[in-house]
């Protein structure tokens, strides 16, 4: 095991890395993945939930999925007491520069401000990076329906699908293949929850272990973030056929 | 002249049977030339609270964003609204901030609580809560409106009497009024609906 360039963030190891940027990106690894679809109509969002133990109480709200403001939200990967701040910040940030403005702000520049803050901990002075990825959606009048994708060294790049977490390199090939151009929000979902239920370690999806949250337009032209209940992804999942009920019975 | 009476306003809340009302004036002033006819000094802050801003217009319209902000921020947190009472307290706590240099307005807070007990209460500048169970008023016009509101009012009214009876206070009083006047603002607030309503008074 190296230990040499391992302590601090702010140093390169002699191969030009920084191996605490790349520790963070492995604890995303073992994190509930997230899967981001970019549709004409809107943005979709999944998330599986690690169910750790029946014990635990589950949140009545999304544990994966957050409101940043009312026309952007974010899908979670990593380590949630890390997120929690990011999310704090962003959402301060995206009010900020309402105040300042008088408009929402740009779904692009939301991102960035979050990755410059991700970036300085992998600079400055000896704290550890923060080890939590995102998918952001969103829509502003200037670009309309957008999908970012960040990591803990603070790159953030725009996606047509995306996926983040355990497996993600799996999902990610799977979505590269059946993704099409002009895919509606409908089968964005579809495929999402497919390509979930290809990827995720437990055998079947079921509504307790996933979350699904859509942005899209209302006919007002009012931005939409709209969660998706327990009793609509369980038909979701019957409908797309994703969950085959005649699995053997669990014992 | 009190720089609080530098744009000229009149706001005032009333309560009626599980629901209230909030009504403004439509003038802005710079002293006693008129500058705007349709200006609005109530904001809706979510579906059953209200915040109308009297005195200084340009403090006024700051003060509602830094509420707005604080309130987003809220709603994203608590995934939920702001009781009336909870807001009272945060809009008091923002003008205390600046104690030493406030901001020239005197807020009229309305809303509706959880079971649709209606809350109206007022503050001066700097966040001195006074609340009330039938009417508030403040603003250049308040000395009259207390007098019209103090006739007029009537506890437990019906959305109709209650809109009637408000519209009416606010009418007589801003014609007692050089700073305010131009019709007015009636925002009427139950438990299912919300109804805004432009009244025409004296044009001049």
């Amino acid at each position: 095991m190296s230990r040499r360039y391992d302590s601090r963030t702010t140093i390169f190891s002699p191969e030009g890395r920084l191996y605490q940027v790349e520790y963070a990106m492995e604890a995303i690894g073992n994190a509930g993945s997230a899967i981001g679809i970019l549709a004409t109509d809107g943005v979709v969002l999944v998330g599986e939930k690690k169910v750790t133990s029946k014990l635990l109480q589950t949140s009545k709200s999304t544990e994966k999925m957050y409101k940043i403001d009312d026309h952007l939200a974010c899908a979670v990967a990593g380590i949630m007491s890390d997120a929690n701040i990011l999310i704090n910040t962003a959402r301060v940030q995206a009010q900020r520069y309402t105040f300042a403005y008088q408009e929402p702000m740009p779904v692009e520049q939301l991102v960035q401000s979050l990755c410059d803050t991700k970036q300085g901990y992998t600079q400055f002075g000896g704290l550890r990076p923060f080890g939590v990825s995102f998918l952001f959606s969103g829509w502003d009048s200037n670009f309309g329906f957008q999908l970012y994708m960040s990591d803990p060294s603070g790159n953030y790049s725009g996606w047509k699908a995306a996926a983040i977490g355990a497996n993600n390199q799996a999902a990610q090939s799977m979505l590269k293949q059946d993704y099409t151009e002009d895919l509606g929000r409908e089968e964005a979902v579809n495929l999402a929850l497919k390509v979930l239920s290809k990827t995720m370690d437990s055998t079947s999806l079921t509504s307790d272990k996933l979350e699904l949250a859509e942005i899209f337009l209302l006919p007002s032209g009012k931005v939409k973030y709209q969660v998706c209940s327990p009793e609509g992804l369980t038909k979701l999942l019957l409908k797309s056929g994703v969950n085959q009920p005649a699995a053997e019975p669990s014992a | 002249m009190s720089i609080f009476e530098y744009n000229g306003s009149a706001l005032v809340a009333m309560v009626g049977k599980n629901c209230f009302a909030i009504a403004s004036d439509r003038r802005l002033g710079v002293q006693l030339q008129t500058v705007a006819t349709d200006f609005r000094r109530i904001y809706r802050i979510h579906d059953k609270v209200y915040i109308g801003l009297s005195g200084l217009a340009t403090d006024a319209q700051t003060l509602y964003q830094r509420l707005v902000f604080r309130h987003k921020l809220y709603q994203l947190r608590e995934e939920r609204d702001m009781k009336p009472e909870t807001f009272a307290s945060l809009v008091s706590s923002i003008l205390y901030e600046k104690r030493f240099g406030p901001y020239f307005c005197q807020p009229v807070i309305a809303g509706l609580g959880d079971d649709d007990q209606p809350f109206i209460c007022t503050m001066d500048c700097l966040g001195a809560k006074e609340l009330a169970k039938d009417f508030v008023v403040s603003g250049s016009a308040s000395e009259s409106l207390y007098g019209a509101c103090e006739s007029m009012y009537k506890p437990d009214m019906e959305p109709e009497e209650l809109f009637e009876n408000i519209s009416q206070a606010l009418l007589a009083s801003v014609d007692r009024d050089c700073l305010s006047g131009w019709g007015g603002h009636v925002f009427l607030v139950t438990p299912s609906e919300v109804q805004e309503r432009t009244l025409k008074g004296r044009m001049d």
